[in-house]
């Protein structure tokens, strides 16, 4: 068995970032461990293909360390990985959408995953997740971010660039149309 | 439960919402997620540095003034210590390009006959093309006797 690496002390999310800047990859690798299954569930949610989801996850956590001289605390790290990982499922839509395989809406309702499996899940989830693909983005990720991750508004508005009270519009739209969809 | 007489209720799409994307996350290997990130990190920085940096124009301004210095630097010494190139090749005078344009047109006349001269005078012999034919009778005199003596 290789030896495992030096464990770092437990940190809050600030100091792992302020080690990372300094160079340190242990603090890296511990954000990723920490933040990594939320991201997933996420992007899972609005709409990520499960094959694509590894490389995906990997994509939020490199661009937001290369980017994170401009992460002011604004909002919290997951907050901001989120919407990092939401521009990363954007491009990946662009991508797709350029090869013109199939619509690009199709591409991106993720069909892996067991069979059983998503029996068991259920077919409501199975159409939230097809509706949450019909929502334009932004009504998408701010129901998100607060159905699925429990954010505030206040949060989910300075992780958005928008206002506590945009988002609350976004919040509402959302919910009827996809109430509207699943009856 | 989903449905009721009023349709969804706000709580029970929420539960549904939480629970989105929960299996594909939880079969994520967070370890292999975690190496795979810093294994890319650590590789984006080599390649970011090598060949671009040479190609930024700062680094082709200094190149270029070193070529430019080197490339001078013979000039000056070729001129200031190889002797200077004896032949049979008269000189013409040629202006600096700028001045042609203050030429008349007899001046012009003048150094164009200077340039056809200057041809006319170095004829070019290629190996094996010369011949005790082409050498003419004092030419083919002075050779036999010098065969002779």
């Amino acid at each position: 068995m290789p030896p495992a690496e030096p464990a770092l002390a437990p940190a809050g999310d600030a100091q792992l970032i302020a080690a990372w800047q300094t160079g340190d990859e242990r603090a890296a690798a511990e954000l990723v461990r920490r933040h990594a299954r939320a991201v997933a569930r996420f992007l899972s949610g609005a709409g990520a293909p499960e094959a694509d989801l590894d490389d995906l996850v990997q994509e939020t956590f490199i661009r937001a360390f290369r980017a994170v001289a401009t992460f002011r605390s604004q909002c919290q790290f997951r907050t901001w990985l989120l919407t990092i990982g939401g521009n990363a499922l954007k491009d990946l839509g662009r991508r797709l959408a350029r090869r013109r395989v199939v619509p690009l809406d199709e591409r991106l309702e993720s069909k892996d995953g067991d069979p059983h499996e998503r029996t068991v899940a259920g077919e409501t989830e199975e159409r939230l997740r097809r509706g949450l693909t019909r929502l334009p983005r932004m009504q998408r990720e701010v129901f998100l971010l607060r159905a699925q991750q429990g954010l505030e508004y206040g949060e989910i508005a300075a992780a958005l660039d928008t206002t506590p009270g945009a988002a609350r519009v976004h919040y509402h739209h959302a919910v009827k149309r996809l109430k509207e969809w699943l009856q | 439960m989903m449905h009721d007489a009023d349709g969804v209720h706000d709580e029970a799409l929420r539960q549904v919402a939480r629970r989105l994307g929960a299996a594909a996350a939880d079969r994520l290997d967070v370890e292999r997620t975690a190496q795979a990130v810093v294994a890319r990190l650590r590789a984006g920085d080599a390649p970011a540095r090598s060949p671009i940096r040479w190609m930024q124009p700062g680094w082709l301004r200094v190149a270029a003034g070193v070529v430019l210095i080197i490339g001078a630097g013979l000039l000056v010494y070729r001129r200031l210590h190889l002797p200077p190139e004896t032949g049979v090749v008269p000189q013409v005078a040629v202006a600096p390009p700028g001045e042609f344009l203050d030429f008349t047109s007899g001046q012009l006349q003048d150094v164009l006959n200077g340039l056809d001269s200057t041809v006319e005078m170095t004829p070019t012999v290629h190996a094996g093309e010369a011949g005790v034919e082409d050498l003419s009778e004092p030419q083919l005199q002075s050779l036999l006797k010098a065969m002779e003596d």
